[in-house]
C-alpha cells in the first residue's frame, strides 16, 4: 500500500463569514507529484495557507507522516519538512540572493546543513550562483521563481508546496519550470502543485484533484484526468 | 567682518542643529524598526527616551554612578524593557489584521508611564551637573559643549551598531526580511514573535542611548516626550520608512531646519516648521528623501 505524506480530512477553512474551502479531503502519496487544479478563487491557495499554518481550518485534520499540523505555526510546519513556494514568489527583494538562501535555512535544526544543502541548490540553479549578490528584486521573472523555490528547499522538505509557479513565465521557462519540479520530485521531494497550466501540470503528475468554489469535485490519477473530455472541455480551451 | 561673522554664525547653528538633530536621529532609527515589523509608529518612544534618562539621572543622583558609564546599566535595561514591552504589551495585538490595537496600546503605554513619572518624579525639569557638563571644544571661533559631542558620538555608534546588526547577522537579516514580508518570513521558519521582540528590543535599547545622551545635554521633563516622538516620526517621514541610515540623517535634517529657521524666523517658530517640512514631504515625496524607490518586480 502507499503510503499518505500529507492528508487532509474533511477541511473547512473560513475567511471571516465567508467560507472558502468545504468538505476538503484528499492525500498525497509519498514520492509522488500532485496537482491542485481548478480556476481563480477555487480556494487553492486557501489550501496551501491552511496547511503550513497561515491559516487554521474552522473543521477537519490535516495528517503530515500521521502526525496532526493543524495546531502548528508556520515555522513549526517549516521543521517537520512542510515548505511552501508562495504565490509570486515573495522574495525579500531588499536582500541578496545569497541572504535569500540563508534565510530559506533559518530554523535551527537546518542551519548546519547550510552548506550542503547550498551547494544542492546551486546545482539545480546554477544562474543563482553567479546572481549570489544581487539584490533580489533585481532578478528576472523566471529567475526570481528560481530563487523562491531554491529558498525554499534549504529546508530540506520531504514536502514541497509550489504556489503557481509557472504565472508569469515565458511558455520556454514555465517549459523548464516544470522540468525542474520533476527533477526535484526525482530526488525524492514530494510535490504538492498548485497550477493554472491545468495541461502542463496533469502531464508530469502522478495524481490530480479538481477544486471548485472551495469543493473537490473531480480526482484521479495524472494521465486519466488529462485525457477527461469534462476537464478538456471545461479547463483546457480557457487556459491551457 | 560682517563675512566671518556670519560664517561662523551659519556655522555654529549647523553644529547645533546637527548635535541636536541627532537625537532625534536615534529615536527615528528605534520607530524604523518597530514600524519595520509590527507596523505601526510607537508613539510612546519619546516618552520612553525621558523615562531612560531619568533612569541615567537617578544612577548619577543617587548612586553617584557617571552618566556615561551608567551607559552600561541603562542599555541592558532598555534592551530588557523593549522585549518585555513586547512579549507583554505587544504580543497578542500584533497578530491581529487590525494595528490601530496595537497603536492604541503604545498611546496607553506613553499617556501611563508620562503621568507615572510626572507623579513620583515631579513636573520639574531634572538635568545632570557633572564636572564636565559646562566644558566645550573652541575651535576656528566655534564652540561645540562636551555632551553634545559625545551623544553625536554615541548616536553614529548607535546607527553602525543597528546597521551591523541588520547587514551582517543571520538575525538581523531575518528582522529585515520580515520587516519586508511577514508571511513570507514566517514561511521560512522566522517566528513573527521573536522578529517583533527584537525589533522592540533594539528600538528601546536606542531609546536607553538618546536618554543617556538627552539626560546629559538638555534639561528634561515628563512631558517632553510626546514631542520629541513626534519629531522622530518627522525624522522618519524625512528619511524615509524602513532605512537606517535615512531615518538617522532626516534627524540631522530636522534639526538643522529648526536651528537654521528658528535663528532666521524666530525661536517660536522651530516647531511650526518641523510640522510644515513633515507635511510637504508626505505630500511631495511620502517615500523619504534618502531612499531610492525601488518597484516591486
Amino acid at each position: 500500500m502507499e503510503k499518505h505524506l500529507l492528508e487532509l480530512k474533511r477541511v473547512d477553512v473560513r475567511y471571516g463569514d465567508v467560507q472558502a474551502v468545504w468538505d476538503v479531503s484528499f492525500h498525497v502519496n509519498d514520492g509522488t507529484i500532485v496537482a491542485l487544479l481548478g480556476a481563480n478563487g477555487a480556494g487553492k491557495t486557501t489550501l496551501l495557507k491552511t496547511i503550513s499554518g497561515i491559516l487554521r481550518p474552522n473543521q477537519g485534520e490535516i495528517l503530515f507522516s500521521g502526525r496532526s499540523v493543524v495546531k502548528l505555526r508556520p515555522q513549526e510546519v517549516v521543521d517537520i519538512g512542510i515548505s511552501h513556494v508562495p504565490e509570486g514568489r515573495r522574495l525579500f527583494t531588499r536582500l541578496s540572493v545569497l541572504e535569500n538562501l540563508e534565510l530559506g535555512a533559518y530554523p535551527r535544526k537546518f542551519r548546519p546543513f547550510f552548506e550542503e544543502s547550498l551547494g544542492r541548490a546551486y546545482q539545480l540553479f546554477p544562474i543563482l550562483k553567479e546572481r549570489s549578490h544581487q539584490k533580489a528584486g533585481l532578478l528576472s521573472g523566471g529567475e526570481q521563481q528560481m530563487l523562491a523555490i531554491a529558498r525554499a528547499i534549504m529546508a530540506r522538505p520531504a514536502l514541497l508546496m509550489l504556489d503557481e509557479p509557472s504565472l508569469g513565465l515565458s511558455p520556454l521557462l514555465v517549459k523548464t519550470m516544470f522540468e525542474l519540479i520533476r527533477t526535484l520530485n526525482d530526488q525524492k521531494v514530494t510535490i504538492l502543485l498548485v497550477e493554472q497550466n491545468i495541461h502542463q501540470a496533469l502531464k508530469i503528475a502522478h495524481d490530480g484533484f479538481v477544486l471548485k468554489t472551495g469543493k473537490v469535485v473531480m480526482s484521479g490519477k495524472g494521465n486519466e484526468l488529462l485525457a477527461n473530455p469534462e476537464i478538456q472541455k471545461a479547463y483546457m480551451g480557457t487556459l491551457g | 567682518m560682517l563675512d566671518i561673522l556670519s560664517f561662523q554664525l551659519v556655522s555654529q547653528l549647523l553644529i547645533n542643529g546637527i548635535l541636536f538633530g541627532t537625537m532625534y536621529g536615534i529615536a527615528a532609527i528605534g520607530l524604523s524598526l518597530i514600524y519595520g515589523t509590527m507596523r505601526i509608529i510607537f508613539l510612546a518612544q519619546g516618552t520612553i527616551i525621558i523615562f531612560l534618562a531619568y533612569i541615567c539621572y537617578w544612577f548619577f543622583k543617587l548612586l553617584g554612578i557617571d552618566p556615561y558609564l551608567s551607559i552600561l546599566l541603562v542599555v541592558p535595561v532598555s534592551l530588557l524593557l523593549g522585549m518585555g514591552f513586547y512579549q507583554g504589551l505587544f504580543r497578542e495585538a500584533a497578530a491581529l489584521e487590525d494595528k490601530n490595537i496595537s497603536l492604541l496600546i503604545a498611546v496607553g503605554l506613553m499617556f501611563l508611564v508620562e503621568n507615572l513619572m510626572a507623579t513620583m518624579w515631579s513636573s520639574n525639569p531634572r538635568s545632570i551637573m557633572t564636572s564636565y557638563t559646562a566644558y566645550g571644544v573652541s575651535t576656528l571661533g566655534l564652540r561645540v559643549s562636551f555632551t553634545r559631542l559625545m551623544g553625536f558620538i554615541m548616536a553614529v555608534l548607535s546607527t553602525i551598531g543597528v546597521n551591523l546588526f541588520l547587514n551582517k547577522t543571520l538575525v538581523g537579516k531575518a528582522v529585515k526580511a520580515a520587516s519586508e514580508d511577514m508571511e513570507a518570513a514566517a514561511l521560512v521558519g522566522i517566528s513573527p514573535h521573536a522578529v517583533n521582540g527584537i525589533a522592540f528590543a533594539i528600538g528601546i535599547g536606542l531609546a536607553g542611548t538618546a536618554g543617556v545622551a538627552l539626560a546629559t545635554t538638555y534639561s528634561f521633563d515628563p512631558y517632553f516626550g510626546f514631542i520629541f516622538a513626534l519629531k522622530a516620526m518627522i525624522a522618519l517621514a524625512l528619511g524615509g520608512m524602513g532605512s537606517v541610515t535615512g531615518a538617522f540623517l532626516g534627524g540631522i535634517l530636522l534639526g538643522v531646519l529648526e536651528s537654521v529657521g528658528s535663528f532666521v524666523i524666530s525661536g517660536g517658530w522651530a516647531d511650526a516648521i518641523s510640522y510644515g517640512v513633515f507635511l510637504i514631504v508626505l505630500m511631495f515625496k511620502p517615500e523619504g528623501l534618502f531612499v531610492r524607490s525601488v518597484k516591486k518586480a
